[in-house]
C-alpha cells in the first residue's frame, strides 16, 4: 500500500462516514457511528495501522490527511447531533403536551376552630402591648369564682352568672375566666399584663346567642399608676386592630361586682356602620366586651395593696368577636363542628 | 325594665327624641336595649262618636250603631257589646285596619246588615284587659283622631344593673334623666285624705324578727269597691308589662313600677283580729299562695301571719285566703322592708321569683316603706273609693341618717387618669343628689368593704365627705364615688392613652406546644373541633378513660379519678365531665357523615376531668383525633385511598418529630372494648407521648350507627400539652462523605412484629447504622405459608470518612446474626 492508496482509503472512509452521519436517524445511532469510526478500535484507527508500511517521509502527510478526515467527521457528528437532539426535544415536547386547563391535584389541609382562631387573634393584638398568657383551672370553688371577686353568697349580681355545680363538695364549673385574675395576682408581682384564655360554663339555655360552654379571654393590667385612661386607650387599639382602624368605639358605664368603675365597650355596628339596624338593636353599636378598674376587694384577695397598686381587667368572648367580625349569626355553629362551617376559616 | 315614655315624663320633662334619650341613658349606665312603639299595630283605628245605637233587626244580641268618625258620612257598624250608648266616644277600627294579633278588619255583613268596621274593646287593642265592653273614651276626645296619637307611646327597655335597685322604677330613672338634663324632678303625690278610726286602732303589727323585717308599715283603707281600674291605669300597667287585675291590686303594682317599692294588699276581713305578726314560719306550716298552690313552709321562710296562721310569704307571694277580691271592702296596705338575702333565698327555694322579690333582694331605701304605703293608700282610695284611716302602723318609724362616704379627690383623679378640681367633682356629684364637702385631715377612708374591708387614715391627703342619698345603697367605698364622678361627667371624657407604665418581664407562653401541634395537624389535613366537655352518662360508660399513664415528667397529667357529674345539668346529654375525647370526636364524625361528607379528619385538644377523693378534682390535657373516608381529597387525577391505621401512625410520628421526641414504638393492644383488637396499638415515644391509636371496633360502629366502614382514632397524652416548651433543635453540619444504603430482606414468622425486627436491627447495627426503613412486606411463594419477608433499607454513614465496604459488611453480618437469635429471622437471598 502506498501513500495514494492510503489517502484514497481515508477519503472513502470520510465520505462513507459523512453519508452515514447524514443518514442517521437518532442520537443513539450517531453514538454508534462515533465509536465505529473514531473509537479506539474504530475504522479510522484501522486504516491508520497501514501507516507503518509507508516510507517515513510519507507518514506525516498521511497523518495530516487523517487529522483533516477526523475533524470533518467530528464536525459532522456534532452538527448532526445538535440537529437530532433538537428534533428529539421538539418531538418529546409535542408528545408530552397535556391539557393544562384541568384542575390540579388537591392538597389536603385542615382548619383551626374559629374559637381558637379568635383567641389567637386577641392574644396577638394584646401581645403587642406586652400581655403574656396564663391559664387557670376550669373547676373552681365558690370562693375563687365568686367571693374573692367581690360577689358574696346570695348577692343579686349572681343572677349574671347562672352556675353549674358539681357533685364534689363545694366545686363548680367556672362561669368566667375572672378567677384567674386572683391566681395571676397571687403568683406574680406588678407590673402585670396578663391574658387568661379558657373554657367557661354556665347554666344557660342554648340559643343563637347563648351557649352553656364557651370561651373567654380575660385581660389584666396592674401597676402603681395604671388608669382608666390606659384601659380606654388599650381597648381602642384592640378594636381598631380587630375590626379596622376606621371603626368608632364607645366607652360607657357597665356593672361588674369585681370592678369599680365598671365599663361596657362598644364598637360601631359592623353591619350598618352606626346608622342603626336590626343587628344592633337600632343603636348603631355592638358591645364587644366588659371591663373596669379592679375592685379594691379583689386586689386584696390577690395579695396586692390597693393603696399602692391599681389596674384594670377586661373580659371578652372570642366567639362573639368572631361572630361580629365574620358576620356569623348563630353561636351554636361554634359547637356544632359542621366541617362545612369550620372550613370557611382556613 | 319596660319604661313607657309618657309615664317617665310625668316626673321629668324630656326635650330629647326617644333615640337621643335612649343614648343618654345608655351612656349613664342605664342601658336601653330597645325602643318599642306602643300602638304601632293600631293602623286605621280612629276615635268615633256614637250617633245612634239601635237593636239589630234580626239579632237580639247585636246592636246597630251609627258612628261619626270625623270624615265622610257616618258609618253603620254592627256591635255585640252592651255598654254602649249614643254620645259616647269609642275606638273604631275602619275597614283595612289591622289589630294586634294580625286581626284584619274588613267590611262585612252580619245577619243581613252591612258593618263598616268594628267598635273595639280595650282587650282587642291590647290597651286594657276588658274584653266584654267597648272601650269608652273620655267625652272630650277629638273625633276622627287616630288612636295611636292618643295612646301611642314609646317603651324603653332598660337593663337596670343589679346594683341599682333604686333605678328599677319610673321615678328612679326619671331621677337619672334629671341628673343629666338638669330638668327638675317631680315626685308622685303621697298626701292622703284621712278620716274615720285611726289605723292603729284597727291594725296591730308585731314584728318578731326585725332582722328579717327591719320595717313594716301598714295602712288601712275602708269601704272600697273592688272592680276594674280606670282605663288609663290599665293602659299604663300593660305598657309597663304588668297585667291589670283589680283597682286595689293594680294600685300596689302601680306603686311598685312607679317607686320601685313592692306593696301587698290584704283583705282585712281575712286577717283575724286585725293582728299581723311577722315571724319565721314553723316548719311544716301550710299556706295556699295566690297561685293556688298549697305550700309547706320551712323555718327559714319569713311569713306575714295573723293569730291563726300565715297569710303571706313575706316579700314573695301573698296567700289565697287573704286575697283582695270582689267582696273585699276593707284593705290593709303592707309596705315593708325585708332582708334581701332571705328574700332571695326564699324566692329561689319556692321557685317564686317575681318583680316584687327581685326588688326586695336588691335592697330598698328604708324611707320608701312609708312613702310607698302612703302612695298606695292614696291610689287605692282614688281608684276603688273608700276612705283612708288616719295614721299608719309603723314598726320602725325612726329613719337612719343618710350614709357618708369619705374620698380623696386626688385618688379619684389617679384612678381615672384625669385632673379634676375637688369642686368640679363636688358639682358633678351634686347632680345626683350627693352632697360633698371638705373633711378634716385624718378622716378614715373606706377603700374596700364587704368580705375584705380596708379602712385607711387619710393622713395629709385632701379628703372630702360625700353624703349619699338614702336610695343610693350602692355607694359605699371611695371607688364608688370615683365611678359616680366619671359617670356623671361622661365616660366619653376619659382620655384614651397608651399605657406608660413599665412592661412585665417575658413569660413563656403556656400554649406553645398546643399551638405547635395545631399547626402540624392542620397542615396534615386535620381540622380542629371544639366539643362540649359535658357529655352524657352513656358516653362515659361507653368510652371509659383509658389509663395509658402520663408523660414521664408530668405525673399530674395522668387520667385519674371518678367521673364528675353536674348536680344541676341543663340536660342529661350534658351532665358529666368527660374523661376522654374519643366519644365526642365520634359524635363529630357522625354529624358530618350524616351531612354527606365522605371524609372526616378532625382533632381536638381538650381536657379530661376526675375527682380523686371527696374533695380533690383533677384536670388533664389530651389530644384526640379521628380519621375516616378518603385519606386525600378525591380528585380525577388520583385514585381514592381510604384512611387506615398507618395514616394515624404517620400523624403520630410527625408529631414526635416536631416535638423533638424519639420515634414512637407500637405494641399490640387487645383489650380496649372500643377498638379493633387486631388493629390497635399502644404508642409510646420515650415516655413523652403515650396513648393509643387504633381502628374503631366494628361493633362500636354498628352500635353508634356510624355511617363509615372504618374509623381510625387516637388519644394521646403528650408532654408539654399543659404548659410545656418546644425543643430547640441542634443544627449539625451534614456529612461531606456519602452514606451507604444496603437492602436487607428478613424472613420471619407471619406473627412476628415488624417493630421487634426493627429493634433487633438497631440493636446490632452498630454506631454506623443511621436509619432503618421498612420498604416492603411480602407473603407468598416461594415463602412458607406461615412466613413473611420484611424488606428494609439500612443507611450507614459516618461524619469523618468514606465508609469502606468491609465496615458495612461487618455491620450487616452482626445484624444478620442478631436477627437469627432475636426474632428467628433468616436473610432472604
Amino acid at each position: 500500500m502506498d501513500l495514494s492508496d492510503l489517502t484514497r482509503e481515508l477519503e472513502t472512509l470520510r465520505d462513507e462516514a459523512l453519508a452515514a452521519i447524514q443518514a442517521s436517524a437518532d442520537v443513539a445511532s450517531l453514538e454508534t457511528l462515533n465509536v465505529d469510526v473514531l473509537g479506539k478500535k474504530g475504522r479510522l484507527t484501522g486504516v491508520l495501522r497501514g501507516i507503518g508500511g509507508l516510507p517515513p517521509d510519507d507518514r506525516p502527510r498521511v497523518g495530516g490527511v487523517a487529522n483533516v478526515v477526523r475533524s470533518a467527521i467530528e464536525a459532522a457528528l456534532e452538527e448532526r447531533g445538535v440537529a437530532l437532539r433538537g428534533a428529539a426535544l421538539t418531538d418529546r415536547l409535542a408528545a408530552e403536551t397535556s391539557d393544562v386547563t384541568t384542575p390540579g391535584r388537591p392538597v389536603k389541609r385542615g382548619t383551626l376552630h374559629p374559637s381558637i382562631q379568635g383567641m389567637r387573634e386577641i392574644a396577638e393584638i394584646f401581645g403587642q402591648f406586652g400581655f403574656v398568657s396564663y391559664e387557670s383551672p376550669e373547676i373552681e370553688d365558690d370562693l375563687t369564682n365568686f367571693q374573692m371577686l367581690n360577689i358574696p353568697p346570695d348577692h343579686p349580681a349572681r343572677d349574671l352568672w347562672d352556675t353549674l355545680y358539681l357533685d364534689v363538695e363545694g366545686r363548680l364549673l367556672r362561669t368566667h375566666t375572672s378567677p384567674g385574675q386572683i391566681r395571676v395576682m397571687q403568683s406574680t408581682t406588678p407590673p402585670i399584663r396578663a391574658l387568661l384564655p379558657g373554657r367557661c360554663f354556665r347554666y344557660e339555655s342554648i340559643d343563637a346567642s347563648h351557649a352553656s360552654e364557651f370561651f373567654q379571654v380575660e385581660g389584666l393590667m396592674i401597676d402603681e399608676g395604671t388608669t382608666m385612661a390606659d384601659l380606654k386607650g388599650l381597648l381602642d387599639q384592640f378594636a381598631k386592630a380587630m375590626f379596622g382602624a376606621d371603626k368608632r368605639t364607645r366607652f360607657r358605664p357597665g356593672y361588674y361586682p369585681f370592678t369599680e368603675p365598671s365599663v361596657a365597650f362598644d364598637v360601631e355596628c359592623l353591619v350598618c356602620g352606626g346608622s342603626g339596624c336590626p343587628a344592633c338593636g337600632r343603636s348603631g353599636w355592638m358591645t364587644i366586651l366588659g371591663a373596669g378598674m379592679i375592685h379594691p376587694v379583689v386586689l386584696q384577695y390577690g395579695g396586692l395593696d390597693p393603696e399602692r397598686y391599681q389596674g384594670f381587667a377586661f373580659g371578652m368572648g372570642p366567639e362573639r368577636i368572631m361572630m361580629l367580625k365574620h358576620g356569623i349569626t348563630d353561636l351554636r355553629l361554634f359547637l356544632d363542628n359542621d366541617l362545612r362551617f369550620l372550613e370557611q376559616f382556613r | 325594665m319596660r319604661v313607657p315614655l309618657s309615664w317617665l315624663r310625668e316626673f321629668v320633662d324630656v326635650d330629647l327624641s326617644p333615640e337621643a334619650l335612649a343614648e343618654r341613658l345608655t351612656l349613664l349606665g342605664m342601658e336601653v336595649r330597645g325602643l318599642e312603639t306602643w300602638g304601632a299595630d293600631w293602623r286605621n283605628v280612629v276615635v268615633g262618636e256614637l250617633l245612634a245605637v239601635e237593636r239589630h233587626p234580626r239579632a237580639d244580641r247585636l246592636s246597630l250603631t251609627r258612628v261619626d268618625v270625623g270624615s265622610g258620612e257616618p258609618l253603620d257598624i254592627v256591635c255585640g257589646a252592651t255598654n254602649i250608648a249614643p254620645g259616647q266616644r269609642v275606638p273604631v277600627a275602619l275597614p283595612g285596619a289591622i289589630l294586634p294579633g294580625d286581626r284584619r278588619i274588613e267590611r262585612t255583613e252580619k245577619m243581613g246588615v252591612v258593618s263598616n268596621g268594628m267598635l273595639c274593646s280595650g282587650d282587642e287593642l291590647g290597651l286594657t284587659t276588658d274584653a266584654d265592653g267597648i272601650l269608652i273614651l273620655s267625652p272630650g276626645t277629638m273625633i276622627g283622631r287616630p288612636l295611636a296619637e292618643l295612646y301611642g307611646d314609646i317603651i324603653l327597655d332598660v337593663d337596670v344593673k343589679p346594683n341599682r335597685g333604686d333605678a328599677l322604677s319610673i321615678v328612679g330613672l326619671a331621677r337619672e334623666v334629671a341628673a343629666v338634663t338638669g330638668a327638675p324632678l317631680r315626685l308622685p303625690l303621697t298626701d292622703v285624705v284621712e278620716s274615720g278610726r285611726d289605723a292603729t286602732q284597727r291594725l296591730q303589727v308585731e314584728v318578731l324578727d326585725p332582722e328579717l323585717c327591719p320595717r313594716f308599715v301598714g295602712r288601712w283603707v275602708s269601704g272600697v269597691r273592688v272592680g276594674p281600674s280606670p282605663d288609663w291605669v290599665q293602659m299604663r300597667l300593660l305598657a309597663a308589662g304588668q297585667r291589670p287585675i283589680s283597682n286595689v291590686v293594680d294600685a300596689s303594682n302601680y306603686v311598685m313600677v312607679e317607686l320601685g317599692k313592692p306593696i301587698h294588699t290584704f283583705d282585712a276581713a281575712a286577717v283575724h283580729e286585725g293582728r299581723i305578726v311577722v315571724r319565721r314560719a314553723l316548719a311544716g306550716e301550710r299556706l295556699e299562695t295566690l297561685d293556688h298552690v298549697e305550700r309547706v313552709l320551712d323555718a327559714e321562710t319569713l311569713v306575714i301571719a295573723d293569730p291563726v296562721g300565715p297569710i303571706a310569704i313575706a316579700g314573695v307571694m301573698g296567700g289565697a285566703g287573704s286575697e283582695v277580691g270582689e267582696g273585699t271592702t276593707e284593705v290593709i296596705v303592707e309596705s315593708a322592708i325585708f332582708d334581701p338575702v332571705n328574700i332571695r333565698r326564699t324566692a329561689f327555694r319556692y321557685a317564686l321569683r317575681s318583680d316584687a322579690s327581685l326588688r326586695f333582694e336588691k335592697g330598698l331605701d328604708f324611707r320608701l316603706a312609708r312613702i310607698g304605703a302612703d302612695r298606695a293608700a292614696r291610689l287605692v282610695s282614688e281608684w276603688a273609693g273608700g276612705t283612708v284611716a288616719p295614721g299608719a302602723v309603723d314598726s320602725a318609724p325612726f329613719e337612719p341618717p343618710p350614709a357618708r362616704v369619705a374620698y380623696r379627690p386626688a385618688r379619684i383623679d389617679r384612678l381615672i387618669g384625669i385632673e379634676l378640681r375637688a369642686d368640679e367633682q363636688r358639682d358633678l356629684l351634686a347632680r345626683v343628689g350627693i352632697e360633698a364637702q371638705p373633711a378634716p385631715s385624718g378622716t378614715r377612708i373606706v377603700v374596700a368593704a364587704g368580705s375584705r374591708p380596708l379602712i385607711v387614715d387619710s393622713g395629709d391627703a385632701e379628703t372630702w365627705l360625700a353624703t349619699v342619698p338614702t336610695w343610693r345603697r350602692d355607694l359605699v367605698v371611695e371607688a364608688d364615688i370615683a365611678e359616680e364622678v366619671i359617670r356623671i361627667r361622661g365616660y366619653e371624657t376619659v382620655p384614651s392613652i397608651l399605657p406608660r407604665t413599665s412592661m412585665p418581664p417575658h413569660r413563656h407562653d403556656p400554649l406553645e406546644v398546643r399551638d405547635a401541634i395545631r399547626e402540624i395537624l392542620v397542615g396534615a389535613g386535620l381540622s380542629e373541633v371544639v366539643t362540649s366537655a359535658l357529655v352524657s352518662p352513656a358516653m362515659i360508660e361507653l368510652f371509659a378513660a383509658p389509663d395509658d399513664g402520663a408523660p414521664a415528667a408530668e405525673p399530674d397529667q395522668r387520667a385519674a379519678g371518678r367521673p364528675i357529674s353536674v348536680t344541676n345539668p341543663l340536660s342529661s346529654q350534658h351532665s358529666v365531665l368527660r374523661q376522654g375525647l374519643l366519644g365526642s370526636l365520634l359524635e363529630v364524625v357522625s354529624t358530618n357523615l350524616r351531612h354527606g361528607r365522605d371524609d372526616v379528619a378532625v382533632y381536638e385538644i381538650g381536657k379530661g376531668y376526675g375527682a380523686i377523693d371527696g374533695q380533690t378534682t383533677h384536670e388533664w390535657w389530651r389530644l384526640g383525633f379521628a380519621l375516616t373516608g378518603s385519606a386525600e381529597p378525591t380528585a380525577w387525577n388520583r385514585p381514592a385511598r381510604p384512611y387506615d391505621l398507618d395514616d394515624a401512625k404517620g400523624v403520630v410520628e410527625l408529631l414526635c418529630r416536631r416535638l423533638g421526641l424519639s420515634a414512637p414504638t407500637y405494641t399490640p393492644l387487645l383489650d380496649d372494648p372500643s377498638l379493633h383488637p387486631g388493629r390497635t396499638a399502644r404508642v409510646d415515644a420515650g415516655g413523652n407521648l403515650v396513648g393509643r391509636v387504633g381502628e374503631l371496633h366494628p361493633g362500636r360502629i354498628e352500635r353508634l350507627d356510624l355511617r363509615a366502614d372504618r374509623i381510625i382514632v387516637a388519644e394521646l397524652a403528650i408532654a408539654g400539652l399543659a404548659s410545656g416548651r418546644l425543643p430547640v433543635p441542634h443544627g449539625s453540619t451534614p456529612s461531606r462523605y456519602p452514606a451507604v444504603d444496603r437492602d436487607l430482606a428478613v424472613v420471619v414468622a407471619g406473627g412476628m412484629a415488624a417493630g421487634a425486627v426493627a429493634d433487633s436491627i438497631r440493636r446490632h447495627g452498630g454506631e454506623l447504622l443511621r436509619s432503618v426503613e421498612l420498604f416492603d412486606v411480602y407473603r407468598g411463594r416461594p415463602l412458607d405459608e406461615t412466613a413473611k419477608s420484611l424488606a428494609w433499607r439500612l443507611t450507614f454513614a459516618t461524619e469523618d470518612r468514606t465508609l469502606a465496604d468491609g465496615e458495612v459488611d461487618q455491620a450487616m453480618g452482626a445484624i444478620a446474626a442478631g436477627l437469627a437469635t432475636d426474632v428467628g429471622g433468616r436473610l432472604r437471598a
